[in-house]
């Protein structure tokens, strides 16, 4: 018993860094309707910056701001040099998708090019474990939790409260709607990448740090874990991915800790991303519209 | 002819096969395969164990067979098919647009992490190899003659594939898978069966991807995880889509294209200025520069010139219905 309420812990870490990864690209998702599959890079980029932020300042807050400024940066940059034109330009959802995929490979590319591709160590002290109700998480563990719960806290009152956040539920769900009523909608999408960015770009930074090191392509492999939470929870639904997001998160961390006799014994961590993507695939099979939802609908473009 | 050019000939007939059995998906069929490179690596893999004999310890993998290599290539070609059976019948079943690509990338992944972990396999990591010169003692061959040799086969194959498929291009096959690829609803208008359809396009597509992993494992002599990585799959999406999404002339200009850009395009970057302020002495640089080329093509082909350089010949109606003139008014 004690043992799985430990697992369940790390899962508690995983699901946070996660949750805040995948409800950025469902906030992307959600104002452009297209899938940006580039969104890992937003993550790497954000690494990338607070390493060296890190490295020159010796501070954890000046990394993790880098790391989100850098990723509001990315995004915007992502959004107003392929997303937006794209769209403007009338390409279908799968042509953005496939954009965007090689914008992915540009960007892997251009970072292994200026960084090189050899695993960058990012350790950082996590300081002694500490008893927290009935999980055992270190001082790290606990401020990616608590910084991701705030987060969440913020990004709903954005959301529900702002006018930005008014504006960008309406393009959400209707862009041209939206654009009738006299919102500018290009600008609102511009808005609404830097902040994911500025989510994933930090979500980055805490991944790399719980990790421990990382590579140019590291935020590739996230974003198709990513990609499972948010479709467990429903493309474009922010609150929804969360949830997916948690589910997805424990799900991981759980999985390869049960004693299944398998090649010698448990899965192995290496599974991950075969186990997140067999859920991926029952989902997208028997809920194509997310966990939440009640419709069983065939997925037409 | 230097042995460079008997590689880059080699290694471009055997892309060229990828290219057109990709373009049987992507170029006809319409759907953006990303499981592609799994199909490739299955015939690869599947053309190893069945010819390089039983595992010596501690390497583990399955069958290890010492089968002739024809006999093997159409073992691999089958069970290429047979996994592209189970992801497209799932995949393909209701699934459009982006939920078939993602749930492709996941499939391909699947198989990526199996053949990476799962040693009993393919012997995990280490992979294969022990695949030399196959046929080439047939003919009695040393190692030289046998590079021309097999540059020929590929070629020969190569041309053979592209035979088939502008066959297949103006058959009544080809002319559904496009439909399909318009207005499936359409097509289901007119009777066709989409599911089944679309599915025989996935394997053909499939069919040759495993047999250019075939071919590939016997010019490799080995493989291994390290020798695929699924997005490699853009650099065949970028020769389809440069050349001609849907044209086969198109798409064998594009593997030409791209063959030239993945061999050439990078030889003079060393010397530019800038590029050696980071570093150069990383062996990496260069595949990177290369790679982010061929992703920087595949975007600005997608915004300025979507259907490639030879555009696929639409076809038009060329007796359109005509209103008809010669009826009595209607009066009741």
């Amino acid at each position: 018993m004690h043992a799985a309420l430990l697992t369940l812990g790390f899962g508690i870490v995983t699901a946070s860094i996660l949750a805040l990864s995948a409800v950025a690209f469902t906030l992307q998702y959600g104002v452009t309707n297209v899938a940006n599959v580039s969104h890992g890079e937003i993550l790497t980029i954000g690494a990338y910056a607070a390493y060296l932020v890190h490295q020159r300042t010796g501070s954890a807050p000046a990394a993790a701001l880098a790391a989100a400024l850098a990723g509001g940066l990315t995004a915007l940059a992502m959004y107003s040099s392929v997303i937006g034109p794209f769209i403007h330009f009338g390409a279908s959802p799968t042509v953005i998708f496939i954009a965007t995929l090689g914008l992915s490979f540009v960007i892997q590319n251009v970072l292994v090019i200026i960084f090189g591709a050899s695993n960058v160590a990012y350790n950082l002290d996590p300081g002694a474990p500490q008893q927290i109700g009935p999980f055992l998480l270190n001082p790290l563990d606990q401020q990616i939790v608590i910084s991701a719960i705030a987060i969440t806290v913020v990004l709903f009152f954005i959301i529900s409260r702002t006018k930005f956040g008014k504006a960008l539920r309406a393009v959400s769900q209707n862009r041209e709607l939206a654009r009738v009523t006299g919102i500018n909608a290009t600008r609102v999408a511009a808005a609404t990448f830097f902040l994911a960015g500025l989510i994933a770009g930090y979500a980055g930074f805490v991944l790399a740090e719980t990790v421990g090191s990382f590579t140019p392509y590291f935020g590739f492999g996230f974003f198709l874990i990513t990609l499972t939470a948010a479709v467990a929870g429903g493309l474009g639904r922010a609150f929804g991915t969360m949830a997916g997001a948690v589910i997805v998160g424990i799900v991981l961390e759980v999985v390869p800790a049960l004693p299944v006799p398998f090649v010698g014994g448990y899965i192995s961590a290496s599974y991950n991303l075969a186990i997140a993507f067999g859920i991926l695939a029952l989902v997208i099979l028997f809920r194509p519209r997310g966990l939440f939802t009640n419709a069983r609908r065939t997925v037409f473009e | 002819m230097s042995a460079y050019l008997v590689s880059v000939l080699t290694e471009g007939a055997i892309f060229g096969i990828m290219a057109l059995g990709l373009n049987v998906i992507w170029g006809w069929s319409g759907d953006f395969d990303l499981a592609y490179y799994g199909y490739i690596a299955v015939g690869a893999y599947m053309t190893l164990v069945l010819t390089i004999g039983a595992p010596i310890a501690p390497a583990q993998y399955i069958l290890g067979a010492t089968l002739p290599y024809p006999l093997a290539v159409v073992i691999a070609v089958i069970s290429a098919m047979a996994v592209a059976l189970v992801v497209g019948s799932i995949a393909l079943g209701h699934l459009r647009g982006i939920y078939f690509s993602i749930v492709t990338l996941g499939a391909v992944y699947v198989m990526y992490v199996f053949a990476g972990q799962f040693v009993p396999l393919f012997d995990g990591y280490n992979g294969l190899s022990g695949l030399f010169d196959p046929m080439g003692d047939w003919f009695g061959l040393d190692y030289f003659s046998y590079q021309y040799f097999l540059m020929g086969l590929c070629l020969v194959m190569f041309a053979l594939v592209y035979f088939l498929m502008s066959r297949v291009s103006s058959s009544r096959f080809g002319m559904a898978l496009r439909t399909l690829r318009e207005d499936e609803r359409a097509a289901a208008a007119f009777g066709r069966d989409i599911y089944r359809l679309k599915l025989k396009g996935y394997l053909l597509g499939a069919a040759l991807g495993g047999f250019a992993g075939a071919l590939f494992a016997a010019y490799l002599t080995a493989f291994n995880t390290s020798a695929w990585s699924p997005i490699e799959v853009i650099v065949l999406y970028s020769a389809v889509l440069v050349g001609g999404r849907g044209n086969i002339r198109g798409v064998a200009l594009g593997v030409v294209i791209m063959g030239l850009i993945v061999n050439e395009s990078t030889r003079f970057l060393p010397s530019l200025p800038g590029v050696g302020a980071f570093n150069t002495d990383h062996p990496q640089v260069l595949l990177a520069a290369r790679g982010a080329i061929i992703g920087l093509v595949l975007v600005l082909f997608l915004r300025f010139r979507p259907q490639g350089l030879l555009p696929e010949r639409r076809f038009v109606d060329r007796q359109p219905a005509q209103p008809a003139t010669d009826v009595a008014p209607l009066t009741a």
